[in-house]
């Protein structure tokens, strides 16, 4: 009577084989597609790489072949050459030096004064807050690429910065971010007000607060605006290249990395492999700073998509 | 707290290390005098200073140091290659114009004398010296404008078609008649092509792949001027019913056709850019400086110095006889600085017999001073080209416009360089547009 | 120049005074006060902020709206007239010529219509493809993520090798074992756009993958659960559970990529200059207001590209948010 809701235990089995196997096709195709894509994505990379490694020959002589992908083995000694007058002869260590220099000098100022900003706007009362905010959200849109004409004008007949000067013409307009500003707004919202209030009623003015109190407790949000700041620095291409002065004889280059790659680029008889280490040394610090701060990227993204 | 006041302090003191770097490098400002007292000028040129040109400058400014140690005067001397793109040297000049740190002294390519008198960059030197030294040079070779004098040239140059004397031999072709006087004509240019490619051999290199910088404009446009066209008005603020007119479309059409025939070498880019240095080639476009190459540079297909493998050709006729000049001119800037003694001083020493001799011997150009001692042989190729400079040479169009022409100028040759762009190439299309864009800048400037 | 500036900076302290007597007013009526020492502090404390977003931020945008109708050029900048709408006719004359503004305005066009819907396909695919808990899905997600870290500029110059003319070039090498001839890529009109539109979309889909990650976890498995058990394929469950579920992520990144794709500059600068197939929006702008120091008629095309943009971007977020 009962007999139909009987399923024989080989049928079952049988059943599970037959699952477990389309599983593990589905497996392997998955990560074949997905090494095939990967391969796709990362192939200018390992060229770039690949390429630093070898002299002019050995690149012309891998041209063509899978060799392309393959670091310079046969010459093991030498592999590194072309880092080495990278550094020394066209000298990026000073390029280099510069940008760490200007991002740091960045990221100081960019926290302190959009946090300073952003604490105000977060936790203060005072009469014209409301035209302040509109302000913000109004100037959050603004597109930079048609300003930056203008701001060339600014920064050099009105402010008169010139030579050294123009690394502040470099720095000044970095330190100062609407959305940096916005992120400082949101998280400091997030505080309780307890903090500020066990502090007022032990006497600390508004400034001690923020410096003793409100920053301490900052230290994710801090991270993540220092971590954009460096990247922001660390990739300007165009604005410093407009800014910055032409060294004369005998002069520190005040050029960050990215525009020195203009320099490095057209110096007669430079190599291929030259060219790629040049681009490697400019690409390293970042992938070091992802991959160290990743938690603080994806933060950052988190908060760019509440943005709209 | 202690970690914020420490990353404080370390960019406080990475600041005041970089400034001490900058400072420490002479400074940036002009008209200034270093530790010792010397009146520091600074020139500005426009070559990378591992170049055989660049050593040559650097020896001259060095020379002007030692002789000009006691007056207390000294040069200083920036390199910047003439690339382009961002940061081109063109580009820095007007920056540093803009801020006023501009170089005391400037080379200049002598097109731009133009715009950069017109913007007040160069300093008038009319008055220097009129007897003894500007009558010293080729007066066409004078930068002017506007009835002034704006610069003194470095050297003079002038351009040809050198050609490898086995290849033409063993495709049986004889250029012996072709002189400066009477040069070979059009016609006579294509079928030289045609045999050559009838016998199998890459007839012709113009170097049309390098039509992104000033050197397309400057080997190609005498063929435009032969052909009977002209660029500009006389007070170079009219393009229309100039450089569309007929005559300069011939002369257009005729480069188009020979790549259309399939007489220019397939050379993109820095593929085949040395096909006639290594033999595959058998006609080359060049200037002067590739004569010191051909010697030097070379030995597998052209020995050493053995005039037997190679010659250069004059420019083809057509309505008249044109050939290139032009090349790059000292000038003193109006960079804010009152007193110009010690950069005419150096402007003197830079463009002397001297200097003249040594900047011509390592560029392989023509000196543009008549008081220069050449010797060259009659018939040689250095004789070609100070015949052509004399006789046939026409300068580039003078407009303050002159960049806006120079990078027109090579639209329109880049939309015929290679045989695939040539085919589907409408040049009376592409002239209208470029002579359109380049009369639209001109307006901008007669309206200042 | 700076009497403009200071003339424009006492009127929005005006404005601010208004403003803040206003606020005070009000508060007065409601029975509140606003404390004289924590308004001066707070203000001391904006200080910096407001100083720097006046100078870099604000004043470029007037003085942008402002030179779009001067005639202003660096070299003399002490001889600047107004000029009206003439950089405007001058701009649409050079349209109507067919010279590089036209040109620009179509390259631009034809980027953005590549970009856009390349970049995002892309990342929403990989997202998806990634959205797993599978061992080893991490090394995919950094591997789709890689060029994202390489900066737009050293990406162009990478590029520029790879797509070098020379038979020795990666893609022309590449070609060449299967006998195809080198080509000149960035200098052909009708492969260098192509190119540069690939090169892109590889740069940035990692970004806007990471981005539609965070969103798909926002996604309740539930929902998937109950569309298998209606009988749901997999590519009926990503149109009709995934898309939905990242509606507010999918119109963000719509918008964000577009006005980024409208502003393309570093790209065909650095690979090939300032010729006819390559030129974009921005690039003409640069070129006309920093290299040729026009920086009037150069305002006036930012102004025109704004108004074109913002427009756009207003009717892409009706419509987007209507659906």
């Amino acid at each position: 009577m009962k007999k139909q809701n009987v399923i024989p235990v080989e049928y079952t089995l049988l059943r599970r084989k037959r699952v477990k196997g389309d599983k593990i096709a589905k497996d392997v195709v998955y990560y074949v597609c997905g090494i095939i894509l990967s391969l796709l994505f990362l192939f200018p990379l390992v060229y770039m790489l690949a390429t630093s490694t070898k002299s002019e020959s050995a690149y012309v002589a891998d041209a063509g072949s899978l060799a392309m992908f393959l670091p310079d083995f046969a010459n093991l000694g030498t592999m590194f050459n072309n880092y080495g007058k990278v550094f020394t002869d066209y000298g990026i260590w000073r390029y280099a030096l510069n940008s760490f220099l200007y991002a740091a000098i960045v990221i100081v100022l960019n926290v302190l004064i959009n946090g300073l900003a952003g604490y105000v706007m977060a936790k203060l009362r005072f009469p014209g807050k409301k035209l302040l905010s509109f302000m913000i959200i109004f100037l959050i849109v603004v597109p930079v690429e048609t300003s930056i004409i203008p701001l060339y004008s600014i920064v050099k007949t009105m402010l008169g910065l010139k030579g050294v000067m123009s690394v502040a013409g470099v720095v000044l307009p970095a330190a100062i971010s609407i959305f940096n500003i916005f992120l400082f707004i949101q998280f400091f919202e997030g505080i309780p007000k307890e903090y500020e209030e066990a502090a007022r009623i032990d006497g600390a003015s508004t400034m001690g607060i923020f410096f003793k109190i409100i920053l301490p407790l900052s230290k994710p949000i801090i991270a993540t605006v220092a971590v954009f700041c460096f990247i922001g620095v660390w990739n300007d291409y165009l604005w410093p290249t407009m800014i910055l002065p032409y060294p004369g004889e005998g002069e520190w280059p005040l050029y960050p990395i990215q525009s020195a790659l203009n320099t490095i680029q057209s110096i007669r008889g430079i190599t291929t492999g030259e060219v790629m280490a040049s681009l490697v040394v400019t690409s390293i610090p970042i992938f070091v700073i992802y991959v160290a701060a990743q938690k603080y990227i994806v933060q950052g993204f988190g908060s760019a998509g509440l943005k709209m | 707290m202690n970690k914020f006041f420490k990353a404080v302090a370390a960019v406080a003191l990475g600041t005041v290390m970089m400034c001490g770097f900058a400072a420490c490098g002479g400074g940036e400002g002009v008209g200034g005098t270093d530790a010792e007292g010397n009146k520091i000028v600074k020139i500005m040129v426009h070559v990378d200073e591992s170049t055989a040109e660049g050593k040559a400058y650097k020896k001259r400014v060095d020379a002007f140091n030692a002789a000009y140690k006691e007056q207390k005067i000294k040069a200083s001397i920036t390199f910047k290659a003439r690339t382009t793109g961002v940061g081109g040297y063109e580009s820095v000049i007007t920056n540093k114009f803009a801020e006023g740190t501009l170089d005391d002294i400037i080379a200049f390519d002598a097109p731009n004398c133009a715009a950069y008198a017109d913007k007040h960059i160069l300093y008038d030197i009319s008055e220097i010296d009129p007897a003894e030294t500007q009558s010293k040079f080729y007066s066409t070779s004078l930068n002017t404008y506007d009835g002034k004098l704006y610069g003194l040239p470095i050297q003079e140059s002038s351009a040809g078609i050198y050609y490898n004397k086995s290849i033409l031999n063993a495709a049986g072709v004889d250029v012996s008649s072709y002189t400066v006087d009477n040069p070979w004509t059009f016609e006579q240019f294509e079928a030289v092509c045609k045999k050559l490619k009838d016998a199998g051999k890459t007839p012709l290199d113009l170097q049309l792949y390098n039509a992104r910088d000033e050197m397309a404009p400057y080997l190609l446009y005498p063929f435009i001027y032969a052909a009977g066209g002209e660029f500009t008005s006389a007070d170079g603020l009219t393009a229309t019913g100039y450089m569309n007119s007929d005559k300069t479309k011939s002369g257009f059409e005729f480069l188009k056709g020979l790549v259309e025939k399939g007489y220019t070498s397939n050379a993109a880019g820095p593929v085949g850019a040395t096909d006639f240095f290594d033999g595959k080639v058998a006609m080359y476009l060049s200037s002067g400086w590739t004569i010191p190459d051909l010697d030097n540079k070379y030995p597998a297909v052209f020995g050493n110095h053995d005039r037997n493998t190679w010659g250069l050709l004059p420019y083809p006729m057509k309505e008249q006889k044109a050939s290139a000049t032009g090349s790059w001119s000292f000038g003193i800037t109006n960079n804010g600085v009152k007193d110009k003694s010690a950069a005419k001083e150096l402007l003197l020493w830079m463009t002397s017999p001297e200097s003249s001799k040594v900047i011509t011997d390592a560029t392989g150009m023509i000196p543009a001073r008549t008081d220069v001692e050449t010797n060259y042989a009659a018939g040689s190729p250095e004789d070609v080209l100070m015949q052509q400079l004399s006789k046939t040479g026409k300068a580039r169009p003078a407009t303050v416009a002159y960049p806006n022409f120079s990078s027109n100028f090579c639209s329109v040759i880049y939309s015929f360089a290679t045989q695939q762009t040539a085919a589907t190439c409408n040049l009376t299309d592409v002239l209208n547009s470029r002579t359109n864009e380049l009369q639209a800048e001109m307006n901008k400037h007669s309206k200042h | 120049m700076v009497t403009t500036t200071l003339i424009i900076l006492a009127v929005f302290a005006a404005a601010f005074v208004a403003f803040a007597v206003w606020d005070v007013v009000r508060a007065k009526k409601k029975r509140e006060k606003y404390r004289v020492g924590s308004t001066v502090t707070a203000y001391l404390m904006l200080l910096p902020a407001i100083l720097l977003a006046f100078l870099f931020i604000l004043l470029p945008i007037l003085y942008s709206l402002g030179y779009a109708f001067t005639d202003f050029f660096i070299l003399t900048p002490n001889d600047i007239n107004f000029v009206g709408f003439d950089n405007f006719a001058t701009a649409f004359k050079e349209i109507g010529d067919k010279g590089m503004l036209y040109h620009a305005i179509i390259n631009t066009l034809i980027f953005v219509v590549g970009v856009v819907p390349l970049q995002i396909g892309l990342a929403l695919g990989l997202a998806v493809f990634v959205n797993r808990k599978k061992r080893g899905v991490k090394i995919f997600k950094v591997c789709f993520f890689a060029p994202v870290v390489i900066s737009l500029s050293v990406t162009s110059f990478l590029w520029l090798e790879i797509l070098s003319p020379a038979s020795t070039g990666l893609l022309n090498s590449f070609l060449g074992m299967f006998g195809i001839p080198p080509h000149d890529w960035l200098r052909d009109p009708n492969t260098a756009m192509l190119c540069i539109i690939i090169l892109s979309a590889w740069q940035g889909c990692g970004y806007q993958m990471l981005i539609f990650l965070s969103g798909l976890t926002n996604i309740r498995n539930e929902l998937y659960e109950a569309a298998s058990l209606d009988g749901a394929g997999a590519w009926s469950k990503f149109v009709h559970v995934t898309l939905p579920g990242l509606r507010s992520t999918l119109v963000f990144v719509i918008i964000t990529v577009f006005i980024g794709a409208c502003r393309v500059m570093v790209q065909p600068m650095i690979m090939v200059g300032y010729q006819e197939h390559v030129v974009t929006l921005s690039y003409y702008m640069y070129q006309q207001g920093y290299e040729f120091r026009w920086v009037g008629y150069s305002s006036a095309i930012a102004l025109l590209m704004t108004l074109v943009i913002g427009t756009i971007t207003l009717i892409q977020r009706r419509i987007l948010r209507e659906k």
